[in-house]
């Protein structure tokens, strides 16, 4: 146990190497590719966004990085190194001294991730006791100064509530209170903040990236939400289809993205400039089979960019202009076949806003005359 | 509060229905209440004497109720001529035995059940799982008298530790611990194997949710030991149907009892109320199905405050009810 907490805190180099993992899972239709040749590494201290939709993979990738995917029919493969020790296919009672001591996780849903039948002090004590053998008037003041430290309000008295008593919001700070009770050097938040509401959903997200530069830990923060990880992560990856598609330092992303994919994303996103009406752009069709993926591209049936090569061959990851900056796409945002796809997509979309406009003008025209009932309107919204 | 006496009117609904109803049932059985008590063809002495101690006896079903309840309160509880024996006294003599085995029936059943069921969870569909699953079937499909005989041939004829058919008498553990264990071990095993087989499914299939569930996913990712996630942060939440089925069984435990009484003894309660049924002695008859309903609804009214001890969430529900 001692080796290993050494070596997660001194060794040089980056603190996470993934080379091609895969996670596959055998049930009754067949293989499930939910994380299927994924590379990528992360330096201590650093902040890495995964952002994908549902079913890309992301979540099964944190779980299985952690090493909490060990049941019966999971295949793994590949290389996880963590500060330079492999810890892909260990026991969980090898793997038990980096669970909470190392690598810790924040859960998406605050309402049941936490012991509905245990007091929250408790919850907080047991890593505290567990991993540094704290005696347990030591631990119970550890615990009131974690939950000081993710600013929990009367922290003493939170020690004998159970979660019933404690909104979302506190919950949540309570799992982040747990994950960093040992001090991890790699903290994994998977979709910290979907179960939260929008006021709360920011300070969340505050506290993760003010503990991590306090604490010098790694974060990988998985999320379906672009937005989220813009202003919270140093990087961001962006995954489909069980494999990762595009990565980049966030504001190279941001100004530059390659994947027609990672640009739907951030379409689909409604912005508050935009006016009334615009209608909200969607990702037609749905996330890939992941028992008999697509042949060429995973992404091709459902890109508006798509061409014939894009169905028949896949795209290795290529690097962009800054180094760092890898995609997956034949014909990336900006080169000349997208941009002369991209006039028609455009010319596409501006013709829908006009007719939508056009048809909420004329509907709030007819209910100033008051000649159509305003349900009727709704109903025939789509022909006006 | 609202809760406290929600309950308590509960109580006395079905403890009046389910008397007047057996009342009513002892009375269909008896054409002629009065002498079946006096003990069949009697002097008219003996009928006479019936009628003085219970002269509402000839009157209407709705009329002898209120009456029979108010005995039964006030600490009459029957008498039964053919034995000169009155009600109190008979409890006093044929409660205990029945209350030992049924204890120990329980504490058997929980014994094997708890840990059988937490490990088939553990190990789901694994070898000790499916074993656990053949067995607990079979023990389930056989009435108490099947596992009473299986014992009596496995255990009871192969060695000399325990008395035989009916051998079994009533020792108390305070008079003598070895005399005790001798007299109620195998009758209280007849009845807690089929107890373990029952609750042990109940359990597994509730761990088996629990285990699937988010806080065992966060228990783990804190470093926690698959023995302690189980033990201390799993069965707690998987509790609630076996405790439910606990407080169900008692009364299938006084159907069980009946049938082991009579095969190994010790003569308890169940042993006397087929004996009065046989012999119509109807107000024994109904003194120990009112007192078994009352046991029955008493254990139902622990399970109730049980979930509370287990669950806070449902403490809070009830203190804001």
């Amino acid at each position: 146990m001692s080796g290993l907490q050494t070596d997660a805190r001194q060794s040089t180099g980056p603190l996470l190497e993934i080379t091609d993992l895969k996670t596959h899972f055998a049930t009754e239709r067949g293989l499930v590719r939910a994380v299927d040749g994924v590379t990528f590494t992360l330096e201590r201290g650093k902040a890495l966004g995964v952002v994908g939709e549902s079913g890309s993979g992301k979540t099964v990738l944190s779980r299985t990085i952690m090493g909490l995917l060990t049941a019966r029919g999971v295949e793994l493969s590949g290389s996880v190194r963590f500060a330079g020790q492999e810890i892909l296919g260990l026991k969980a009672k090898e793997m038990r001294h980096i669970w909470g001591r190392e690598m810790a996780m924040i859960f998406q849903d605050p309402m049941s991730s936490l012991n509905p039948l245990m007091k929250i002090g408790r919850q907080i004590v047991e890593p505290l006791q567990i991993h540094l053998d704290m005696p347990s008037d030591d631990a119970k003041a550890t615990a009131v100064r974690l939950m000081k430290d993710v600013r929990i309000p009367e922290a003493e008295r939170r020690l004998e509530q159970y979660p019933h008593e404690l909104s979302g919001g506190m919950r949540q700070r309570i799992m982040i209170a747990i994950a960093l009770a040992c001090g991890p050097t790699m903290l994994f938040a998977d979709e910290p903040t979907t179960a939260l509401d929008v006021t709360v959903q920011a300070q969340i997200l505050d506290l993760i990236g003010e503990q991590r530069r306090d604490r010098n830990m790694s974060v990988i923060l998985v999320t379906h939400d672009l937005g989220v990880v813009a202003g919270h992560t140093d990087e961001i990856a962006v995954m489909y289809g069980g494999r990762l598609v595009e990565k980049a330092p966030t504001k190279t992303l941001f100004a530059n993205m390659k994947m027609p994919y990672t640009k739907s994303l951030l379409r689909s996103i409604p912005k508050l400039d935009e006016p009334s009406h615009t209608r909200l752009a969607t990702i037609p069709g749905r996330p890939p089979d992941l028992v008999n993926p697509p042949k060429g591209c995973r992404f091709a049936p459902r890109c508006a960019y798509a061409r014939d090569r894009c169905h028949e061959e896949e795209p290795v990851l290529e690097v962009a202009e800054h180094p760092e900056h890898v995609y997956r796409c034949f014909y990336p945002v900006g080169s000349a076949e997208f941009e002369e796809r991209d006039e028609q997509v455009k010319a596409e979309l501006a013709r829908e806003a006009a007719a939508v406009r056009a048809a909420a003008d004329q509907a709030a025209a007819d209910s100033a005359h008051g000649d159509v009932p305003l349900a009727a309107q709704l109903m025939h919204g789509k022909d006006i | 509060m609202r809760y406290v006496s929600q309950r308590l009117l509960q109580f006395f609904v079905v403890f009046i229905v389910v008397t007047f109803i057996v009342m009513v049932a002892t009375r269909i059985g008896s054409a002629d209440p009065v002498r079946d008590l006096a003990g069949g063809a009697v002097s008219d002495q003996q009928i006479a004497r019936v009628l003085n101690d219970y002269p509402y006896l000839d009157q209407s079903l709705f009329l002898q109720y209120p009456q029979w309840l108010l005995d039964f309160v006030t600490g009459n509880l029957g008498y039964s001529y053919t034995q000169s024996q009155s009600g109190l006294a008979m409890f006093q003599q044929r409660l205990p035995p029945t209350l030992f085995m049924g204890f120990w029936a329980i504490v058997i059943g929980l014994a094997i059940a708890v840990p059988v069921g937490v490990y088939s969870a553990y190990k789901r569909d694994g070898a000790f799982d499916r074993g656990a699953s053949y067995t607990s079937f079979a023990f389930i499909s056989m009435p108490p008298l099947v596992i009473a005989v299986a014992l009596l041939f496995l255990v009871v004829t192969r060695t000399s530790l325990f008395p035989t058919v009916g051998g079994s008498s009533y020792i108390a553990p305070w008079d003598s611990p070895w005399g005790h264990f001798r007299n109620f071990f195998i009758p209280s095993l007849a009845l807690g194997l089929g107890l373990a087989a029952v609750w042990s499914r109940f359990l597994r299939a509730d761990m088996n949710l629990t285990l699937q569930s988010d806080f065992i996913m966060l228990a783990k990712a804190k470093g926690v030991s698959p023995a302690r996630v189980l033990w201390r942060h799993a069965l707690r939440s998987s509790v609630l149907s076996l405790i439910t089925s606990v407080a169900l069984q008692v009364s299938a435990l006084i159907g069980g009892a009946v049938v082991v009484e009579q095969f190994f003894g010790p003569r308890g309660i169940g042993d006397r109320l087929v004996f009065a049924i046989q012999q119509n002695d109807i107000l024994i008859i109904q003194a120990i199905t009112a007192v078994l309903v009352v046991g029955v609804v008493l254990a139902n009214l622990i399970v109730d405050l049980l979930y509370a001890v287990v669950d806070p969430r449902i403490r809070h529900a009830r203190k804001l009810g």
